[in-house]
């Protein structure tokens, strides 16, 4: 080993974190025997630690970690027990209210039956967004979780009107999870049943 | 009063860490605040994933870094010049040139190295990480890691020596 391969190796060396590594072991050796090499390694040390301290001596702000832990996301989406239990009770109560709504509008109730519409908005996991008012962006990888799941999906138009996506035969998560909080223009046929808006889906165009 | 002691009590222990590699990589504030927040939240949903709790520093670094290539990506890409590969030309800098110019001169200068090689230059300086432990947070093999380290290195000092110090007002 000559001098410039030593200085090549010990480039990397950092005192004492690199110790136990056997890399350095015979560069290290050679700058024992060679003075002029141990003052390169010296002056090399003195300017690792000075950046060092330069880059460690950066403060983060005061309130950071208050404002982190005060707006931390809820956990939800992780625990499905949790979810299958308000999904039940979402049912549940939306059976109920649907019941009191029928026995109330029995034989006057009319099923209103398709216009074909066209809407634009922002995908929903409509379990979260009825329990927790969740969306957007921040809740987007949730949304796909639930949505992916098979829980009820919507739509959140822009005029802030909320219809329930449905397929013609099936559901229509598998084609909505990967749009989950985005927005996509959707095409299909208006219906409401027990005053529950929702639509048929025919198309969806990512907008 | 965090619901989540585990939440609160990660939070505590790595903040400032990661806020000081976020704030190494990118030179900024806020986008090192917004980092921070960010992989803690990233952790708050996808703990349940996490294949080695053990590792949960080395995850939240990586997912930093992660995030922060996302933001470059949306920015408009800064030309960096190329990275010597010659380590015989290796320009001397003295700890006196580094004392001399103040910690946002440095990280301008870091600003100026291709994000590819600043990032594990950055954790070689800031974090106790051996080269294999650098190697898993940016998912890079071992000699990668040391060839980009040695090449960042140099490119810093001909950087620094080019870079006036601070002056007194």
């Amino acid at each position: 080993m000559n001098t410039n391969e030593a200085k090549e190796k010990l480039l990397l060396y950092r005192d004492p974190i690199d110790d136990a590594d056997p890399q350095f072991r015979e560069a290290l050796a050679y700058a024992h025997r060679n003075p002029e090499l141990a003052e390169w390694l010296r002056e090399q040390a003195g300017c690792y630690q000075a950046i060092r301290s330069k880059l460690r001596d950066v403060e983060a702000p005061r309130d950071l970690a208050e404002k982190i832990i005060r707006n931390q996301p809820i956990r939800f989406c992780m625990d499905w027990t949790q979810i299958l239990k308000l999904a039940a009770a979402i049912i549940i109560s939306a059976g109920i209210t649907a019941a009191s709504l029928e026995l109330w509008h029995r034989g006057k109730r009319p099923v209103l039956q398709g216009q074909e519409i066209v809407v634009k908005g922002e995908v929903l996991d409509l379990t979260c967004y009825v329990a927790y008012n969740w969306s957007g962006p921040k809740h987007a990888s949730c949304a796909m979780d639930c949505i992916k799941s098979g829980l009820p999906v919507g739509i959140k138009t822009e005029d802030g009107k909320v219809y329930l996506l449905t397929g013609k035969e099936a559901h229509v998560n598998d084609q909505l999870a990967d749009y989950a909080a985005k927005v996509v223009t959707v095409r299909g046929k208006e219906t409401a049943r027990d005053g529950f808006a929702q639509i048929q889906v025919e198309e969806i165009r990512k907008f | 009063m965090s619901a989540d002691p585990e939440f609160e009590n990660l939070v505590k222990l790595y903040y400032r860490d990661l806020y000081r590699f976020g704030f190494s990589l990118t030179g900024s504030e806020v986008d090192a605040t917004d980092l921070t927040q960010e992989t803690f939240y990233i952790w708050a949903n996808k703990r349940h994933q996490l294949r080695n709790p053990g590792n949960v520093k080395g995850w939240l670094f990586t997912t930093l870094r992660r995030e922060f290539l996302k933001i470059c990506r949306h920015r408009k890409r800064v030309a960096h010049e190329p990275i010597n590969e010659d380590a015989q030309n290796f320009p001397h800098v003295s700890a006196d040139v580094v004392n001399r110019i103040d910690a946002q001169t440095l990280l301008n200068v870091l600003g100026e190295i291709d994000e590819g090689y600043r990032a594990p230059l950055v954790l070689y300086y800031l974090e106790d990480l051996s080269y294999k432990q650098i190697g898993e947070v940016l998912a890079i093999p071992l000699g990668t890691v040391q060839s980009r380290i040695a090449r960042a290195k140099i490119k810093l000092f001909e950087l620094l020596t080019e870079t006036k110090p601070r002056t007194a007002a």
